[in-house]
């Protein structure tokens, strides 16, 4: 029935072509709006796994409690009633028990490599001028092995970290703003005591405004003297070898554990939030496009089941089954379906191309281009977006073809 | 084998109205049969029921020694194709194709390429092997009835069915219709019947049934 399909779509060559460039349209937008989409989460996702890890394990705080309190001094169960109930933090928030971690974490096979940190605020200062950062406190040989940290730091390198020495790794925008360089000695405050001199060792960028103004990395020990805390950490980075167990393992070591275990898309859930909004978006604008073309299938279809009644007629009374005849119009559908599906997609891959190359007022990442995701998922389901609704849509239709018997037909015609 | 119907009963609607009331019919292979009678007398009705394209209210037909009631749609459907022309008052032809691929196209369903020659042969006995490359619009009301014939004919079908194939054409493309068809029946041996209102027609038949209000009034040999 290929023969007689292609027959009767060039036969009405202007329909054929208005349904046809209808379907390009949906697939082409959806190539584009999902490589854009795509390209910039697959660029911030990138960015948030080079400074999250796959799984956080980190201190939950110590708070005073009043009803525990009341029950530790007045065990006998008195009417007790606080004039001023207690209240604050116990102490710093650490990981009680490390070593317990570390070996659950060295024997699970799901686990690539695990960093134990000290993360605290600091104020740092440079001559007048006064910061809030973050240090965070690492062993160079196991944070690089659990985040890919090396490729954004520009000048320096994390070996720098390797033996305590003060040294320091230091967000360049926080650089700008104390208006730093590298080899500068800044001073370090806990806010607890003195202020402990560190050396600017390096420089790293990640292109998160956030992180870039405020994170400062040095080594474990020096962070654990400063903060006078030694041998305390209160996060552990865990790297896996399938991120998409995170979430899942990390509910489940959450059971069995008191300090708080997080997966990186419950870390970053508003950032996973957008995305979903993202994806309603996308879905929602391709769908519409593809419901106006497949609804220009379906009508002009249904015209032409219409019109060409004698000739199924004809087709019937030589032989052609019913089913040869859903074939007749299904493969039209078919046919529109893919061809318009396949040059939309073709076309939008030609215009991401195009697009990628455009040059913006903007810095994103290293460059000042939008970034495009040419991921094959984006092509797979565009494709099967308008191939599956020129389907449904032809196939309505087709059935209604089908059912039309030669004699209903001709005695319609008499 | 030939073509029998017993007791046969068509009608239509609800409440019913009774087309055909209970005719009984025998047709020996290779007879050429016309069908005749005024206008609602159910003469194409009882053709239809003949040919497969119908099934009765009740009664039977058999053709070729088969119920076609009995048989599955892709069998029936199958046996239209090999064994079954048909000409109607309009030629139906696809207006899509060439002429030669309406002749063609019962024998496109099974891939049929032998057909070809045969079909390229009809075209020539029928004096219209120019019009082969050219689309129905672009052909007389003759010419595009002979195409019809030779697409009815290019399965080389047992039987030959045709619902006044002369309706629509002037004296002189009526008259080389009916040569063809006659040609079909006497050189070719096919069982041929036709519906027609035309006395002269009628009588070329061997058998002539008059059909009035759905019951054979008048049988002549």
């Amino acid at each position: 029935m290929f023969f007689l399909a292609i027959r009767h779509l060039l036969s009405r060559k202007r329909q054929t072509a208005l349904i046809f460039l209808g379907i390009s349209m949906g697939t082409m937008m959806f190539a584009i709006i999902s490589g854009l989409q795509l390209g910039m989460r697959e660029f911030v996702v990138d960015r948030l796994l080079s400074n999250t890890a796959h799984i956080r394990i980190s201190a939950r705080d110590q708070s005073v409690d009043k009803d525990e309190m009341t029950r530790r001094f007045y065990p006998q169960g008195e009417m007790i009633s606080w004039l001023s109930p207690p209240s604050g933090k116990r102490e710093e928030a650490h990981i009680l028990y490390p070593q317990g971690w570390f070996d659950r974490l060295r024997e699970d096979p799901e686990v690539v490599a695990y960093s134990p940190t000290l993360n605290m605020s600091v104020i740092i200062s440079k001559a007048d001028t006064r910061h809030p950062a973050v240090l965070v406190g690492v062993v160079p040989a196991l944070y690089e092995k659990v985040l890919d940290i090396s490729q954004y730091i520009q000048q320096g390198s994390l070996d720098v970290l390797k033996n305590s020495g003060n040294r320091v790794i230091v967000g360049n925008l926080l650089l700008e703003s104390l208006g730093a360089r590298l080899g500068d000695t800044i001073m370090v405050s806990s806010g607890q005591a003195e202020l402990r001199p560190l050396k600017i060792a390096g420089v790293l960028s990640l292109s998160v405004e956030d992180v870039d103004k405020t994170l400062m990395i040095a080594s474990l020990n020096d962070v654990q003297q400063l903060n006078k805390t030694p041998g305390q950490i209160n996060e552990i980075s865990v790297a896996l070898v399938d991120i998409n167990l995170a979430q899942a393992m990390a509910g489940a070591w959450a059971l069995v554990s008191r300090d708080k275990v997080e997966s990186w898309e419950e870390v970053n859930a508003s950032f996973l939030q957008i995305f979903v909004f993202q994806d309603i978006v996308r879905i929602t604008v391709t769908t519409a496009i593809l419901v106006v073309a497949a609804f220009g299938i379906y009508n002009v279809l249904s015209i032409i089941v219409n019109q060409k009644r004698r000739e199924i007629a004809i087709l019937r009374s030589i032989g052609y089954p019913p089913s040869m005849i859903l074939q007749l119009f299904l493969i039209q559908g078919v046919m529109l379906g893919f061809s318009g599906a396949l040059f939309g997609l073709l076309v939008g891959f030609g215009l991401n191309l195009y697009i990628e190359t455009i040059e913006l007022n903007v810095h994103i990442g290293s460059g000042n281009t939008l970034i495009i995701s040419f991921a094959p998922s984006i092509y797979i389901m565009g494709f099967a977006m308008a191939f599956f609704s020129a389907i449904l849509a032809s196939l309505l239709p087709a059935l209604a073809a089908s059912r039309l018997t030669p004699i209903d037909i001709i005695r319609s015609e008499i | 084998m030939g073509i029998s119907c017993q007791r046969l009963i068509k009608s239509f609607g609800e409440p019913p109205t009774v087309i055909i009331k209970g005719i009984d019919l025998n047709i020996e292979d290779g007879d050429f049969v016309s069908i005749s009678g005024r206008s609602g007398s159910g003469k194409s009705t009882l053709l239809y029921l003949l040919s497969t394209l119908d099934l009765p209210s009740s009664g039977s037909v058999m053709i070729d020694g088969q119920s076609p009631a009995e048989l599955s749609v892709d069998a029936l459907h199958q046996f239209r194709n090999e064994s079954l022309g048909f000409v109607f008052q309009f030629h139906y032809l696809l207006p899509e194709l060439t002429a030669l691929e309406n002749a063609l196209l019962p024998a496109r369903k099974n891939n049929n390429v032998d057909a070809k020659t045969h079909v390229n042969a009809l075209f020539e006995l029928f004096d219209i092997q120019t019009a082969r490359d050219k689309l129905p619009s672009q052909l007389s009301g003759g010419e595009q009835q002979r195409v019809a014939i030779v697409r009815a004919l290019s399965m080389k079908p047992r039987y030959l069915f045709a619902d006044e194939p002369t309706g629509n054409l002037d004296s002189v493309n009526s008259k080389i219709v009916m040569d063809i068809l006659k040609k079909a029946n006497k050189e070719w041996g096919m069982t041929l019947i036709l519906v027609t209102h035309e006395p002269d027609y009628a009588a070329m038949a061997e058998k002539e049934i008059f059909l009035k209000d759905g019951v054979i009034v008048n049988t002549a040999s």
